[in-house]
């Protein structure tokens, strides 16, 4: 979580990682998740913030989601 | 409290690589709502996904371009609708309406053309396999036989016997036109003095008159002057058998081979780039013939082309069924479409467009069909937004044999619809079903 807590993400959705010098674009459901994993939250707590803060089906973004998670594996974010 | 509007998560790294004084491919979308002013989710809901569309509008365009530029420069010109590239019967009319007649490789594709009303004078029968009695039966209605090899020419010597007539036919002839590689394997060869033995063989036996030449020397031709040299040759030949044997060649026949406006892998440049025009071709095959014409009397041109006439025509709506993520990253696709319905993915990247605008930027992305086959791939590495499931794609160009050559497998073939020239999307193929599959079975 370590990479995840030292991302600064700015107004315009890039996140910047300093330990690896390697940037990232994200929209805002993506810069969404990443906060709330700044803050501590599990998969599926996030799950639950997403369904509840957007217009979506849970099944849908509970597809999504995963998804995301193993973008931010790739990228060495999360282990 | 009212929820927000949902779009997929996304991270993308920032590969500053990718940006160009061309600008980023991360936010290119090719979109496409409608075929010929129809949504094609409205055609998809009416008709199945997939779904092959086929516009008779591009059809007479590409047609009608095509004929121009070769009869503002050669009267006598024909073109022959080569069945094998589409035989879909509304087709198949679409061009005969045109003014083509039929040029078919066998048995069922003559079956196909004799009964949708064309007579035999107006089919040409190629092919290496022409099996007797098709053969026989092409001969009693005056069809054109293009001789392939000495092994018909035997057989047609029999026919004439059995019928008591001498046949008129033609000869396929094949060259050295350039091109790599030459297609060899079809017809009597011209530089080894094969083409000209078969001719004098054609005369010993009184038995046939050489009526016409024909020389198809390949596939996606992208260059003309290999049809200036074939033009050339073959009315050199022309010149010889009417010498030397009193032949009265009716006509020439070069075949089909040019190229459509596809994306061939491993050429960077556009279509429109490599690809010669309708112009190109007509000048390089009319002019050989008006430079090398010895007879009083002109040939007649006959021409067979299929892939021109027809790829751009045709486009194939799929669907989005599912996605996931590999594990190197690239975004993979399931589409209900796959290699069983596009023959062609092997060599020609698509167009491919979508339904609508994506929100979100691009990312390396595969596109599979629905085949339990590792090698079921349209496209090995696009860069596409999010999509949904149901998201509509649009692959063009698709309109030559990909339904001819497509598989019965795993999958019911689908159902195919034309576009006519008044706005009306008709069914001129339903989707199969299990009755489909099983007919002719006997168990």
């Amino acid at each position: 979580m370590e990479m995840i807590e030292n991302l600064i993400i700015d107004e315009n959705n890039i996140a910047y990682n300093n330990a690896l010098g390697t940037s990232y674009k994200l929209n805002e459901t993506g810069k969404d998740i990443l906060e709330y994993l700044k803050k501590g939250l599990s998969k599926d707590e996030i799950l639950n913030e997403i369904v509840s803060k957007y217009d979506i089906d849970k099944k849908e973004a509970f597809i999504d989601i995963q998804d995301f998670f193993i973008k931010l594996k790739l990228y060495g974010l999360v282990s | 409290m009212e929820k927000k509007v949902y779009t997929k998560p996304t991270i993308n790294k920032i590969e500053f690589a990718m940006a160009s004084k061309y600008g980023s491919p991360l936010r290119t979308q090719k979109v496409r709502r409608d075929i010929d002013g129809i949504d094609v989710h409205e055609l998809t809901e009416k008709f199945g996904s997939p779904l092959f569309v086929f516009s008779e509008s591009k059809i007479e365009e590409l047609y009608t371009k095509l004929y121009t530029a070769f009869n503002s420069r050669y009267k006598d010109v024909t073109f022959g609708w080569s069945y094998k590239t589409n035989y879909l019967n509304g087709i198949c009319k679409v061009f005969h309406k045109l003014g083509s007649i039929a040029e078919v490789v066998s048995e069922f594709e003559y079956q196909k053309a004799r009964a949708l009303g064309i007579e035999g004078k107006d089919i040409i029968f190629n092919g290496p396999y022409k099996p007797y009695n098709d053969l026989k039966l092409a001969v009693k209605e005056g069809a054109k036989i293009h001789i392939d090899n000495f092994f018909e020419l035997n057989d047609l010597e029999k026919i004439a016997d059995e019928l008591n007539q001498t046949i008129n036919v033609a000869i396929r002839v094949n060259m050295d036109t350039g091109i790599y590689p030459q297609w060899s394997r079809f017809g009597f060869n011209y530089e080894s003095g094969e083409a000209y033995d078969a001719i004098k063989r054609i005369y010993e036996t009184g038995k046939m008159n050489l009526v016409g030449l024909h020389t198809h020397i390949g596939t996606f031709m992208l260059d003309a002057n290999a049809y200036r040299l074939a033009t050339t040759k073959l009315m050199m030949l022309k010149e010889i058998a009417e010498k030397e044997f009193n032949a009265e060649i009716e006509y020439i026949d070069l075949g089909g081979g040019f190229a459509s406006k596809s994306h061939l892998k491993g050429i960077y440049q556009s279509p429109e780039v490599v690809v010669p025009t309708a112009e190109d071709y007509a000048e390089a095959i009319t002019n050989a013939i008006y430079e090398h014409n010895k007879s009083k009397r002109l040939p007649k041109l006959y021409l067979e082309t299929g892939r021109a006439l027809i790829d751009e025509a045709g486009f194939l709506l799929t669907s989005v069924v599912g996605y996931k993520r590999f594990p190197d990253g690239k975004k993979g696709y399931i589409l209900d479409a796959g290699v069983n319905l596009l023959y062609t993915s092997t060599w020609y990247n698509f167009n491919v467009e979508l339904d609508k605008r994506y929100e979100g930027e691009n990312e390396p992305s595969v596109l599979n069909g629905p085949l339990c086959m590792n090698i079921d791939v349209i496209e090995e590495n696009i860069m596409l937004p999010p999509l949904d499931r149901g998201s509509l794609l649009t692959l063009s160009p698709v309109g030559a044999y990909n339904y001819t050559q497509s598989m019965q497998f795993i999958r019911y073939k689908p159902a195919v619809v034309l576009i006519t020239k008044n706005g009306e999307a008709k069914l001129i193929k339903e989707i199969d079903d299990l009755a489909t599959i099983n007919y002719k079975e006997v168990e």
